[in-house]
């Protein structure tokens, strides 16, 4: 991999995200949006009596952080669809660039924006409902990290998919995320689930994350078995994530798919 | 020899696109690969550059494989052609400057400049793709292709969407530069007179085959089976669109 043509992708992003008022929305408009409702619910929650202690926080949380690995997943993919779209595959391909290169290049340009989508929500969960998040942030950094992750595994796999399946695939981009929600356990702990659906859930990283991000906010206390198994699933789910798009990408290229992209 | 095509065919499903097709093609020369629509030529540039896998057969750049030496090989070539393009939101610098980098060019501002002249379209360096017309559009393509001083260049179709007049000065510039760069050239295009003016040697394909190689007036001749002391290629593509490769070879 060569620094300077991951750097040349960066920089096509930037200028994407410079002169395209899409990318304003993503990476602001929707996480305000977002924090607002639910902020403006969990003040009308307050009001009952029969709330757990830190519940209220926990949503904030959760909204927060759910919000950075949407952002993340469909950022990626969105990132590789503005190459199809444009026609620019077959000029970048045709390049000594590699997809290695390619993917790393959007993966920093992805989580540069992620991470304005987090600031903003943090921001104003801090301002309007003195929600701290940046206080218990260390404790919280290494679910963060584990939700990065995996949103970068869903990235690849999804790309995977759009070079495979191309724009019939596209919708995926924006709505892969909404298929992990129910079972991620974001606002209502594992225990809630049926059992049957525990097993499932249990393996995904999202769960280990935020119910990491529960204790964090209920406790204090950092749950170092939550962060392991995390980590672990992550490192099966991207070993699994750079298998499947080779796969897809040399099926795309023995169909021809890479050129006629549309 | 820098390029050695072998045997390459490539099928979808019961479809053969290119069957069997080996040709070099030298250092220094332009060589025309041309054939009516649906003969193989784009699909042939695309598997020499790795963005279709082939059936069978091989592709060999520079005396390497794209298999092994990606990198290296699409480091020294480049590649234009009328059915790619560039994100439309990012102005022409822009696009520029981000091939620029891909292909680690020195002083990429000045290098950009140069070919922007060259190619008669410095005044619309600051303006987004999504304003420009084709044929301004085919140009700055022809840009990004000279960025990297390629040994090799594929130009598909290049002169496509211009005008008489801008296709006789993008033609110019290219002998121009093939000359005094030595840069070899493997072309493809429908305009017959343009192959005539432009290439040494060329491909005759039809439906997936080369039914004859040689210079444009030996192709002429053999094809039309008579002696002619000018090459007439568009009457040997009439003939040709419409007769099967069996029947062209057996000819």
């Amino acid at each position: 991999m060569k620094l300077y043509r991951i750097r040349s992708v960066i920089r096509r992003h930037t200028y994407e995200v410079i002169h395209n008022a899409n990318h304003i929305t993503y990476m602001v408009y929707w996480p305000v949006v977002n924090i607002l409702v639910w902020g403006f619910f969990t003040l009308y929650l307050r009001h009952g009596d029969a709330l757990k202690p830190g519940v209220v926080s926990c949503l904030l949380g959760a909204v927060i952080l759910w919000g950075l690995f949407n952002a993340f997943q469909r950022d990626m993919a969105v990132g590789f669809l503005e190459e199809l779209w444009s026609r620019n595959l077959v000029s970048l391909f045709a390049s000594p660039l590699s997809v290695s290169e390619y993917v790393t290049g959007l993966i920093v340009v992805t989580l540069a924006k992620a991470m304005v989508g987090l600031s903003v929500g943090a921001l104003i969960a801090w301002l309007f409902y003195h929600y701290d998040m940046f206080l218990m942030l260390p404790m919280l950094l290494p679910f963060i990290l584990n939700l990065v992750l995996f949103a970068v595994a869903m990235g690849i796999v999804v790309t995977g998919l759009i070079f495979r399946y191309t724009t019939k695939f596209q919708a995926m981009a924006w709505s892969f995320a909404g298929i992990l929600m129910p079972l991620s356990c974001v606002f209502y702990p594992l225990s809630s689930l049926p059992s049957f659906l525990r097993p499932i859930a249990s393996i995904l990283p999202t769960t280990q994350s935020f119910e990491g991000m529960r204790e964090v906010i209920e406790s204090g206390g950092f749950s170092i078995s939550h962060f392991r198994l995390g980590l672990g699933l992550n490192l099966i789910y991207f070993i699994f994530a750079i298998f499947f798009f080779r796969w897809m990408f040399e099926a795309a290229r023995s169909r021809g798919l890479l050129v006629k992209m549309e | 020899m820098l390029v050695t095509v072998e045997r390459l065919t490539k099928t979808y499903g019961k479809f053969t696109a290119v069957q069997d097709v080996s040709f070099v093609v030298h250092a220094g020369e332009i060589a025309g690969l041309v054939g009516p629509n649906g003969a193989g030529k784009t699909t042939i540039i695309h598997m020499m550059l790795g963005l279709i896998s082939p059936n069978a057969g091989s592709v060999r750049l520079f005396g390497k494989s794209l298999e092994t030496d990606r990198e290296q090989i699409l480091q020294r070539l480049n590649f234009t052609s009328p059915y790619m393009a560039f994100p439309v939101r990012l102005t022409v610098l822009e696009n520029l400057r981000v091939f620029a980098g891909i292909y680690n060019v020195r002083d990429p501002a000045a290098k950009i400049n140069e070919l922007l002249e060259q190619f008669g379209i410095g005044r619309l360096k600051k303006k987004p793709m999504s304003r420009l017309s084709s044929g301004e559009i085919t140009r700055v393509g022809l840009c990004k292709a000279f960025l990297n001083d390629p040994e090799l260049l594929l130009l598909d179709e290049p002169t496509a969407y211009l005008d008489p007049q801008a296709a006789v000065q993008v033609r110019a510039v290219l002998l121009d530069l093939q000359k005094s760069r030595g840069t070899t050239i493997l072309y493809t295009s429908h305009n017959m007179h343009e192959v005539e003016r432009m290439c040494d040697r060329i491909l005759f394909l039809s439906k997936g085959s080369i039914i004859a190689t040689g210079t444009p007036i030996e192709v002429t001749c053999s094809i039309l089976n008579e002696d002619r002391s000018a090459p007439a290629l568009e009457e040997v593509f009439i003939r040709i669109a419409g007769r099967t490769p069996d029947e062209a070879v057996s000819n």
